[in-house]
């Protein structure tokens, strides 16, 4: 009887310890903790939880410079467009290896997956933060179908894609669970996850874009454009593949031990074919942008502030990394494709950050500039997101393949 | 809706179409530069991160960790190691008429004992590479000796370890470059003492004699096969 109330007792310590603590004592795994990294992530989030706890308790008035004149700002172009567009790897990688058949990807789908899941958690997050009364985010899902919106659509899709991309993770949560038979069950599903999450993300990514075809008169000439909807896609399959090489190098460094150096070569062949990808979308790209600019026939503007600012983001971070992706490429210069990915991933945020707040209400008397706050907030968001990434990646079969299981 | 609407040529769908036609002309150019040739340049970098090319006489083996005293380990998750004797430790002895492994369950040490080769000269005892204890025993290496000889970092693994301290275990062993060097330095180190011993002089490689501990004292080869594993209790290299 003692024994096995000491078993009982033993087995959930053991089972935190070796899950959740790494198989360190608790004093150890706290020490553990005591990095640069952990102490800056600290910091901002020393500041930036009061200050969602205060935006709770005081309403975005008390916390945010919005108005009912520019109601969508930072939260939404930074946590919600860009988050979604950078998210954009889970389905992009699944398709290319599921579908296509690519198997020599296979080893940053579930790094891409994950950070797909988490980008979409942080979105909702992000989401529950901007929305004045957040509680009713479940009424156009159940109650209040308004089938005539953009919203409606964006609702439904990034709810049924978070759910997908939740399930095509699950796999490595039963593995490191030992849940065998659920893992096997789910593994099964593969295919139809990644062909419903190809449509959700097809529907919903260029659905964002076409929210603001709903705004010709408050968006820039030069970013207002009936194309909107295509670029929001396209630009979202270059901020999933180039997402996808800048956080597998990184993963890589960073998570060092758990990769074998055959791992870390296979990569190199992976950041290369994945950057050609990246440089042939980047290409297309920036000719679909061209044709919208002269479908508008706003050549003009292009001699004003605005046109200025609108040709850093199509030569600076459009067509540059897309001749130095397809530079670096040639070469077989691996450093200089993560380098060019990273501009990527830097012109699809600012592209985001443009359309939803830069050129938005571009003639309006009074123009939006985010409070400290909701820069805090956000960084707190994005400081979690990383965070949980890192707690998933040291505990789960992500980055490698976990011995018990055939890979699928 | 007007029906000819779409027949009537103005100036932006003209430079529409040209905009359109540019970029199928130009991709062509681009398509060809982005894939043009990939073989000289890009392989030999991708070659290079594999950091595991062979040595003249000693294969090493991508993904590898390499112990001084010539056990490997390599991370198969964060708390699951497989370890082995290196090509070096199979060239070294020749031949094994058994090999001791220990049984799972057992708590192993780094740097300490761990395995015992069982050779014709006499027992040879192997270091661990890791903490942890054994998960799992490869009953082929048990039952064929010459597997950890013949295809050490592949079939021949010998044992495999759950471990709580492998990034700090990792951290005392040799990888990639380093791995490399250190056994570039040893080949060159036995090269010049072979040369001594024998009179004969590899100098464009060569390939190394299965057994060589023997060669070089053929009256204790168990000595030497001990002085490099590090198990014979102190002294250096060759």
């Amino acid at each position: 009887m003692h024994t096995s109330n000491t078993a009982r007792q033993a087995l959930p310590v053991s089972w935190v310890r070796d899950k959740l603590l790494m198989g360190m004592s608790l004093r150890r795994y706290l020490r553990s903790l005591a990095t640069p990294f952990d102490a800056v992530a600290a910091l901002i989030l020393l500041v930036g939880v009061p200050v969602i706890i205060y935006r709770f308790t005081f309403g975005l008035g008390a916390v945010t410079n919005l108005s009912q004149a520019n109601p969508w700002g930072l939260w939404i172009g930074l946590d919600v467009l860009s988050g979604v567009a950078l998210a954009a790897g889970g389905f992009t990688l699944a398709s290319v290896v599921y579908i296509f058949g690519l198997k020599q990807y296979h080893a940053v789908v579930r790094p891409a997956i994950l950070t797909g899941f988490l980008g979409y958690f942080f979105v909702v997050v992000g989401l529950i933060v901007d929305l004045g009364r957040p509680w009713k985010l479940p009424v156009p899902l159940v109650y209040s179908w308004g089938t005539g919106s953009v919203m409606f659509e964006v609702a439904w899709c990034v709810c049924l894609y978070l759910i997908v991309l939740a399930l095509e993770f699950s796999p490595a949560l039963f593995e490191w669970l030992g849940l065998r038979k659920l893992r096997e069950w789910i593994v099964g599903l593969t295919i139809a996850l990644t062909v419903f999450g190809v449509m959700l993300s097809t529907l919903h990514q260029s659905s964002l874009g076409a929210l603001f075809l709903l705004v010709p008169h408050r968006l820039h000439p030069l970013w207002y454009t009936p194309f909107v909807p295509i670029h929001f896609f396209v630009s979202a399959i270059i901020a999933g593949l180039s997402m996808v090489i800048v956080e597998s190098g990184l993963s890589h460094r960073i998570f060092r031990n758990q990769i074998g150096a055959s791992a870390h070569a296979d990569l190199e062949y992976i950041t290369l074919g994945l950057g050609k990808a990246a440089s042939v979308v980047l290409f297309a790209y920036f000719f679909l942008k061209i044709q919208a600019l002269a479908d508008s026939g706003a050549w003009a503007l292009l001699n004003t502030p605005y046109g200025y600012w609108y040709l850093v983001e199509v030569l600076g971070f459009v067509l540059l990394p897309c001749v130095l992706l397809a530079h670096a490429v040639r070469r077989g210069n691996v450093a200089l494709v993560r380098a060019g990915a990273a501009v990527a991933v830097a012109g699809v945020v600012l592209n985001r950050l443009n359309v939803s707040v830069v050129a938005m209400n571009w003639n309006a008397g009074v123009r939006y500039v985010p409070s400290w706050m909701e820069v805090v907030t956000s960084m707190a968001v994005i400081t979690i997101g990383v965070l949980t990434f890192r707690f998933i990646v040291n505990r789960m079969p992500v980055l490698h393949q976990h011995p018990a299981y055939q890979p699928h | 809706m007007n029906s000819h609407e779409l027949l009537t040529i103005y100036s932006a769908k003209a430079i529409e179409y040209l905009i359109a036609v540019a970029y199928v002309v130009l991709f062509i150019p681009f398509w060809r530069y982005v894939n043009g040739r990939p073989a000289a340049a890009r392989v030999p970098a991708a070659e290079r991160a594999r950091g595991g090319q062979p040595t003249d006489w000693f294969r090493m083996a991508e993904g590898i960790l390499f112990h001084p005293g010539h056990a490997w380990a390599r991370v198969e998750s964060p708390d699951l190691v497989t370890v082995g004797l290196d090509d070096f430790a199979g060239k070294l002895v020749g031949s094994l008429s058994s090999i001791d492994l220990p049984a799972e369950g057992t708590p192993l040490a780094q740097g300490e004992r761990a395995w015992t080769l069982q050779t014709r000269a006499g027992a040879i005892d192997m270091l661990s590479p890791v903490d942890g204890t054994v998960f799992a025993v490869n009953h082929a290496a048990v039952s064929s000796p010459r597997l950890p000889i013949e295809a050490p970092y592949e079939e021949g693994w010998l044992l495999k370890v759950r471990g709580r301290r492998l990034a700090a275990n990792a951290n005392q062993l040799l990888s990639g470059s380093l791995a490399r060097r250190w056994m570039e330095d040893l080949t060159d180190r036995l090269r010049s003492h072979m040369g001594l011993e024998l009179g004969l002089v590899y100098e464009d490689g060569g390939l190394m004699i299965d057994g060589f501990a023997n060669v070089l004292d053929p009256e204790h080869p168990e000595l030497v096969a001990k002085h490099f594993l590090l198990t014979d209790g102190g002294g250096s290299h060759a």
